[in-house]
């Protein structure tokens, strides 16, 4: 912005200073058709892909549908076989289990972060190798630990069985117990690096003088830890927070590969059955309101992870 | 002696570093082992009925590299895949900067835009599949290149990239351009992209990725098996030929492949758009 040479904008394009009424008036309103003009596209595809299936959701969830006839209204029927429906509870249940992934992970990226935020030989490359899980095909992420979990050849039964942990090989994603837990562990594996990467930008974000300043008035390194990291660091805490929550509600493609929500369901998050209703079982409609309490659910969760964060730092920020 | 006493005189309260480089190799060892992992399985195979598996690669060999071109139509997958992406790409590098473009400049209705895209971002895509199918059902766009790429064509964060840079751009010379008979369409391929080629970059690398990795769209849109991408044929070899090891993991190699080398080359971009909404909005 060149706010100190405001009149060298002779043909007002854009600028605040209207030059004068009459011609810059249809010139400003050309402007204003061409503005909406470049946002259209985008616009489209956003009302198309996200605000649209938002409102049908809703409306969806309300009616009996029926692909070729009229959609009836039905009123809560839906909702109502959703109180009844054991499938939905258990992956209910499942999903809020699995947003433990996010502590879990954020915990661990914390303390990488802080060890690659050091001026050290090669911390770029472990940054890198971090990093590296984040950006790759999930399908194959999945595959490549459902082969880690392998009964027979496996590298956990191996090291467990060869540490004496284990005397029998353990059926990670084939037991109730197991499969859930695997998957998670593979979630964290994958995320652990975007994590990092936006720790380490509110790490480097924190003044280096405040450091000095504690140092010299005697501060410990853990006091600083405490009392200036953390709280400096709390709005990327709770942006990582927030992008976790969504990721592991959202966390479709890992399940489907790894388990497809078995055995008999013990796996199944929302995401998962939502899809298995809606493409498999041919009831839109009852997707359609299970989706709409898997969104009021994460609105929820990402409200009040907000007020426990202590304000809205990061609550307009997320991707 | 003389390189003891630099390190000292520099930082007294300075611990070593040793133990830090202990902790984060083992860390590495342990983000990198599925990848070890796989990488052998996929040279050597593995037979699932003998314990315990080799650790090391025994006699490596690339036969189940060539295998997967015979098992699948991997060249078909792979082409789909590219043209999807190339797409998504294409949409996304011109919609993003033109929307950015609009929203640099006031005007009456920017502040509720701007409201408007960011609660779009709370909108998971996955909580929209349902609409999403019936929408794209309607538009005849079910089992076409299109109607794959079309729910990409434009990403909120990509938008606020490009905006950050061309927030940058002095108004002076965006005046003067017009002043020299510029169109706006004009300002922006010829003065705005070239001046942020960093966001462009950044635009096309997180939309390949996006449009590269998704699976989920692709399992609800595409029906026929001409039209599937690699993501979708990688999960198709899974339910087919489990039990055919090496041929698997390779395929898994080959997919990953892509991906990992364009993060590589292009990592401070990458970072860049992931870490711009979380810097400032």
């Amino acid at each position: 912005m060149t706010s100190s040479f405001p009149r060298n904008t002779l043909t007002g394009a854009g600028s605040t200073v209207p030059v004068r009424r009459g011609a810059a008036g249809s010139k400003q309103r050309r402007e204003l058709t061409l503005i909406w003009a470049f946002l259209l596209p985008s616009l489209l595809v956003f009302f198309l892909y996200r605000i649209l299936p938002l409102a049908w959701n809703v409306i969806l969830s309300f009616q009996q549908f029926s692909l070729f006839g009229e959609s009836k209204w039905i009123g809560f029927v839906h909702y109502r076989d959703m109180l009844e429906d054991e499938v939905f509870w258990t992956s209910l249940w499942n999903t809020l289990i699995y947003i433990a992934s996010a502590p879990i992970g954020i915990l661990l990226a914390l303390a990488i972060s802080l060890m690659v935020n050091i001026e050290i030989r090669g911390r770029n490359l472990y940054r890198t190798i971090v990093f590296l899980s984040y950006p790759l095909m999930t399908v194959a992420v999945g595959i490549i630990w459902r082969w880690m979990y392998d009964e027979k050849v496996g590298l956990f039964n191996f090291i467990l069985r060869y540490l004496g942990v284990i005397d029998k090989p353990l059926p990670f994603l084939q037991s109730f117990e197991w499969a859930l837990p695997s998957i998670l562990l593979a979630n964290v594996w994958q995320i652990l690096g975007f994590y990092m990467i936006i720790l380490l930008a509110g790490l480097q974000a924190i003044p280096q003088n405040l450091y000095e300043a504690a140092s010299i008035d005697g501060a410990s390194p853990r006091q600083q830890f405490i009392r200036i990291t953390l709280p400096l660091l709390r709005p990327s805490i709770f942006l990582a927070f927030v992008i976790g929550i969504m990721t592991s509600f959202t966390s479709f493609d890992l399940v489907y590969v790894m388990t497809q929500g078995g055995p008999s369901h013990s796996s199944e998050l929302l995401v998962t059955y939502i899809y298995k209703a809606a493409f498999e079982l041919s009831r839109i409609d009852y997707a359609a309101a299970l989706t709409v309490v898997q969104f009021v659910l994460l609105v929820v969760l990402t409200w009040v992870g907000n007020r426990l964060s202590g304000g809205d730092a990061g609550a307009r920020e997320t991707g | 002696m003389r390189k003891n006493i630099a390190p000292k005189s520099r930082g007294v309260r300075r611990s070593p570093h040793w133990p830090l480089h202990v902790a984060l190799i083992v860390v590495s060892a342990l983000m990198l082992m599925p990848f070890y992992w796989v990488l052998k399985t996929s040279l050597t195979g593995e037979n699932i009925f003998v314990y315990p598996p080799s650790v090391l690669p025994k006699d490596p060999h690339p036969f189940y590299y060539v295998d997967v071109w015979y098992f699948i139509p991997f060249a078909r997958y792979l082409a789909n895949s590219l043209i999807v992406s190339a797409l998504a790409i294409a949409a996304n590098v011109v919609f993003n900067a033109m929307a950015a473009y609009a929203l640099t400049k006031n005007f009456k209705g920017r502040g509720l835009m701007m409201t408007l895209l960011l609660s779009c971002m709370m909108i998971p895509f996955q909580t929209t599949i349902v609409p999403a199918y019936l929408i794209t059902g309607q538009l005849g766009l079910l089992n076409s290149y299109l109607g794959l790429a079309l729910p990409t064509f434009s990403t909120i964060v990509c938008i606020f990239v490009y905006k950050a840079s061309f927030d940058a751009v002095p108004r002076s010379l965006i005046d003067a351009a017009r002043i020299d008979g510029l169109s706006e369409l004009q300002v922006i391929m010829k003065i705005m992209m070239p001046l942020s080629t960093a966001a462009v970059a950044t635009n096309v690398i997180l939309s390949f990725i996006w449009s590269w990795n998704s699976f989920l769209w692709p399992l609800i849109v595409v029906r026929e098996p001409q039209m599937q991408t690699l993501p979708l044929g990688l999960s198709r070899f899974l339910t087919y030929h489990e039990n055919t090891t090496g041929a698997l993991y390779a395929f898994c190699i080959m997919v990953l492949l892509p991906g990992i080398a364009i993060f590589l080359l292009a990592q401070k971009e990458f970072i860049r758009g992931l870490t711009s909404g979380a810097t400032k909005g």
